[in-house]
C-alpha cells in the first residue's frame, strides 16, 4: 500500500513536471508577450526595454523555464520541509477519516475529522508562502492573489458539492429503489431539464426570480447577485456575517448544484438499479434482513463505489473555478482570475493556476484510488 | 396422515410484462414432508424457481405478484404473514441456495460477516457464539482452515467453495426447509456430485426438508424421494422417484425421460428430442398445454386442461389419457426410428 502511494506520488509529480513543460511552451508560442500593450506608447521605450530584463524576458526560452520552476517550488519565508509534511498530514487525515466512515467506525471518523480541522486550522493562520512571481498585469504577488481567490472558489465549489451530494445521493437512492414511480420520472424529467440547461439560464434565472422579482414582490431582499460579502463586512457581527455570506453564497452556489445535482442523481440511480437487481441482494433479502438493511447495508456501499471516483474527479476541477458562474455573479474566484490573466498573457499567474488545478486532479486521483480499494476489497494494489 | 410441513394450494404467480401477462406459476399444489427430499424437474421457463422465489415471498410487485393460492408452513399461510413475521421465517425455518455462487455472495464483506448476519438475526447469540457457530458451518461444509477463511472476501474463493459457504449460510440456522434452485448447475461436473452429497448428507442431520429444482433429471434420480414434473407454470406429474423413472404415465415425463443419456443402454440409440418448443407462457394454448407438442394428443386435449388427479398412493397426473396410455411399453427411441424411416 505505502509503495503503491510512493509510486503514485512519483508518477504524479512526473505528470505535473511534463505538464509545466508544456504549458510554459504553449505560452510562449501562442504569439504576443506581456508587454505588447506598451508598444502602442512611443514614450514607453525605456520601461519596456527595463521590464524585459526585469521579468528575464529576454532570456532563452530554458531557461526562463528553469527559473520559474526553481522559484515555484521554493518557499520564500519558510522551512521547505513543512510543505509536504503538512501536505501528507491532512491527505491522510482526510483519507483515513473517509475510510472510518465507510467502516461505519463512526467515532474513529469523527476524531480524525477534528484532528485534519485543527491541521488545517493551524497551517491557514501560519505564513508559508511561495516565490511564484509577481504578475504582469500589475495584480501583485501571485502567491497572495492565487490563495485569496482560491479560497472563494472552494467556499463556493464545496457549497456547490455539499448541496448536490446531500440532495443528489439520496434522491438517486430513492429513485431507484421506488423505480418507474411518479417521484422516479419527475426526478428523471426534473435532472435531464437541468443537465440540458446551460448555467448562464440557471444563474440569471435564479438571480431574476429569487433575487429581482422576490424583492420587487415581497419588499424583503432575501438574496445577492453579486461579489462574496458586503463592502461593510468588517464592521458586522458574527450573525450578521454569517447572514451576509449566505445570502451572497446561495444563488451561485445553488445554480452549480442544481447542474452537478442532476448528474449525481442520475448516477447514483443507475449505480444503484444494478445493485439493486444483482443476486447477492437477493441472498440478503432470503437471509431474511429487513429492507430497511438489505438496502442500507448491502446495497448503498456496493453503489457507492463508482460515485467515489467520480466526486473525487469533480473536486479537483472544482479547484480550477467555475468560470461562468464566477463571472455571472461577480464571485472573486480562480476561474474569473484565470480567464484575465490568460486574455492579458499574464505567464506567472496562468502557470501558478495550471499548475494548482494540476496537482490539485493528481492528488484527488490517488486518493480516489486509495478510497476505491478500501471500499471495494477486490481492488488489489500491486 | 400428519400435517404437512408445507403445503401450497393453487399457486398462481403472475408477471406483467409490455407483452402481456406472464403466467410463471398457474395453479400448482403440492406437500413437502418433514424431512422430504423433492425434486421439482422441468425445463427453462417452466416455473420452477419462481414456484421457490414465491414460498419465500420474494416475488417483487408491481413487476410479478402472486395472484392466489396459500403457502402454509406449519398451518400459517405465508402469504398472510406481516412483513415482519416472514422475516423471522426467511433464512430462519426457510433458507435458499441459489444457482450462480459466484454473484450470491456481496463482493465488499468478508465471508464471516455475512454468515454471522445471518446468524445473529435470527439466533439469540452473543456476537462471539455467533462467531464460533459460523465456523462450526464452514467446518461443516469441509471449507479447510474455517477461521481464516472467516475473514477472507468472496472474491477469495473458488465456485465450489462460494457454494459451500451459501449451503453453510443456509443450514446455520437449522431451518425446517431447505430451498436449493439449481445449486450444482454453475459447478463443474466433478464438484457437482460432492456439493449435492455434502448438502443433502447436513439436511438429513438436521432433518431439513430439500425442495431441490434442477432440469437435470441425473441429479434429481440419485438424490430424490419424490419428484414433480413442471410444464409451462404447472405440475403435470408427480410421484416418487422410482414411479416416475419407471413408469412415466405423463407423455411429457416420458419424453424427457427418453432425451437422457443413459449408460445402460447400446451406444448407436439416438437420444429422442421432444418436438416442437415449451407454449409461450403469455399466450398459454386453450387445453392441456402440452397438446401441441404431444403425440397422443386428442379432440379432448385442446378443449380441456386436464387437473392433476391421483393415480395411485402418492402419485398424480395430469394427463386425460393417464390411465390408458401404456408409456413404459412403449419405445420412444424406437417409434422416433421408424418415424424417420417413414418420412425419408
Amino acid at each position: 500500500m505505502l509503495a503503491y502511494i510512493t509510486r503514485r506520488l512519483v508518477y504524479g509529480l512526473v505528470t505535473l513536471l511534463a505538464l509545466s513543460m508544456i504549458v510554459f511552451s504553449l505560452l510562449q508560442a501562442s504569439g504576443g508577450g506581456p508587454l505588447d500593450r506598451l508598444k502602442l506608447n512611443p514614450r514607453m521605450q525605456d520601461l519596456i526595454a527595463q521590464l524585459t530584463k526585469d521579468w528575464g524576458l529576454d532570456q532563452p526560452l530554458w531557461r526562463q523555464y528553469l527559473t520559474w520552476l526553481w522559484n515555484y517550488v521554493t518557499p520564500n519565508d519558510f522551512s521547505p520541509l513543512w510543505v509536504p509534511l503538512v501536505a501528507i498530514a491532512i491527505a491522510a487525515g482526510v483519507t483515513f477519516a473517509i475510510v472510518k466512515l465507510v467502516k461505519y467506525q463512526w467515532k474513529g471518523a469523527a476524531i480524525l475529522a477534528v484532528w485534519v480541522l485543527a491541521v488545517y486550522g493551524a497551517v491557514t493562520n501560519m505564513t508559508i508562502r511561495f516565490n511564484w512571481g509577481i504578475s504582469f498585469q500589475g495584480f501583485g504577488d501571485v502567491w497572495d492573489l492565487v490563495f485569496s481567490r482560491v479560497g472563494a472558489t472552494f467556499r463556493l465549489g464545496f457549497t456547490a458539492l455539499a448541496i448536490a451530494l446531500i440532495i443528489g445521493i439520496p434522491l438517486g437512492i430513492y429513485q431507484a429503489i421506488r423505480q418507474y414511480s411518479f417521484f422516479d420520472q419527475l426526478g428523471t424529467m426534473g435532472a435531464f431539464l437541468m443537465f440540458s440547461t446551460p448555467i448562464f439560464i440557471i444563474g440569471v434565472g435564479l438571480q431574476i426570480i429569487l433575487a429581482l422579482y422576490l424583492e420587487k414582490w415581497t419588499g424583503v431582499k432575501l438574496f445577492f447577485v453579486t461579489g462574496m460579502n458586503d463592502p461593510g463586512y468588517a464592521n458586522l457581527s458574527l450573525i450578521q456575517r454569517i447572514i451576509d455570506t449566505i445570502q451572497h453564497l446561495a444563488l451561485p452556489a445553488i445554480s452549480i448544484a442544481l447542474i452537478s445535482l442532476a448528474g449525481y442523481s442520475r448516477f447514483q440511480r443507475a449505480s444503484m438499479l444494478e445493485v439493486l437487481h444483482s443476486d447477492y441482494l437477493r441472498t440478503a433479502k432470503a437471509k431474511g434482513l429487513p429492507r430497511r438493511k438489505v438496502v442500507v447495508k448491502h446495497a448503498l456501499r456496493n453503489a457507492m463505489i463508482p460515485i467515489v471516483t467520480l466526486v473525487s474527479l469533480d473536486i479537483a476541477f472544482m479547484i480550477g473555478g467555475a468560470i461562468i458562474t464566477e463571472s455571472i455573479f461577480g464571485w472573486p474566484g480562480v476561474g474569473r482570475l484565470y480567464i484575465t490573466a490568460i486574455a492579458g498573457i499574464d505567464y506567472p499567474v496562468v502557470m501558478a493556476i495550471v499548475m494548482v488545478i494540476g496537482i490539485g486532479i493528481v492528488a484527488m486521483n490517488i486518493i480516489a484510488d486509495i478510497l476505491y480499494g478500501v471500499m471495494d476489497p477486490r481492488v488489489r494494489y500491486d | 396422515m400428519t400435517q404437512p410441513l408445507l403445503r401450497v394450494t393453487d399457486l398462481r404467480t403472475y408477471f406483467s410484462t409490455e407483452e402481456g401477462v406472464v403466467r410463471a406459476v398457474d395453479g400448482i399444489s403440492f406437500d413437502l414432508q418433514p424431512g422430504e427430499r423433492r425434486g421439482v424437474v422441468g425445463e427453462s421457463g417452466s416455473g420452477k424457481s419462481v414456484t421457490a422465489m414465491s414460498i419465500m415471498r420474494l416475488i417483487e410487485p408491481p413487476a410479478g405478484e402472486i395472484v392466489t393460492g396459500r403457502i402454509e408452513y406449519k398451518g400459517a399461510n405465508l402469504l398472510e404473514m406481516a412483513e415482519d413475521e416472514m422475516q423471522a421465517v426467511r433464512g430462519g425455518q426457510i433458507a435458499m441456495i441459489f444457482q450462480d455462487p459466484m454473484t450470491a455472495l456481496n463482493p465488499v464483506y468478508t465471508i464471516g460477516d455475512q454468515l454471522m448476519e445471518t446468524i445473529t438475526l435470527h439466533q439469540k447469540v452473543s456476537k462471539r457464539e455467533a462467531r464460533d457457530i459460523a465456523m462450526q458451518a464452514l467446518a461443516d461444509v469441509q471449507i479447510p482452515n474455517p477461521v481464516a477463511r472467516l475473514e477472507e472476501y468472496p472474491h477469495q474463493f473458488s465456485g465450489g467453495m462460494r457454494q459451500r459457504v451459501m449451503i453453510a449460510m443456509g443450514l446455520s440456522c437449522n431451518p425446517d426447509i431447505l430451498i436449493a434452485d439449481e445449486p450444482t448447475t454453475a459447478l463443474d461436473v466433478t464438484t457437482q456430485a460432492k456439493i449435492m452429497d455434502l448438502m443433502l448428507g447436513l439436511a438429513d442431520e438436521r432433518n431439513t426438508a430439500v425442495l431441490l429444482i434442477t432440469h437435470d433429471l441425473g441429479v434429481v434420480a440419485g438424490f430424490c424421494d419424490t419428484i414433480q414434473v413442471m410444464y409451462a407454470g404447472g405440475i403435470v406429474e408427480s410421484g416418487s422417484g422410482d414411479e416416475i423413472f419407471h413408469n412415466p404415465q405423463h407423455p411429457y415425463t416420458w419424453g424427457l425421460l427418453g432425451s437422457m443419456t443413459r449408460l445402460d443402454q447400446a451406444q448407436q440409440v439416438r437420444l429422442h428430442s421432444i418436438a416442437g418448443a415449451p407454449p409461450s407462457v403469455i399466450d398459454l394454448p386453450v387445453g392441456c398445454r402440452f397438446r401441441p407438442r404431444c403425440e397422443f394428443a386428442q379432440d379432448i386435449c385442446g378443449r380441456v386442461l386436464p387437473p392433476l388427479v391421483e393415480t395411485g398412493a402418492g402419485r398424480s397426473v395430469a394427463c386425460h389419457f393417464a390411465e390408458e396410455l401404456d408409456l413404459k411399453a412403449i419405445d420412444v427411441r424406437h417409434r422416433e426410428t421408424e418415424a424417420e424411416e417413414v418420412i425419408s
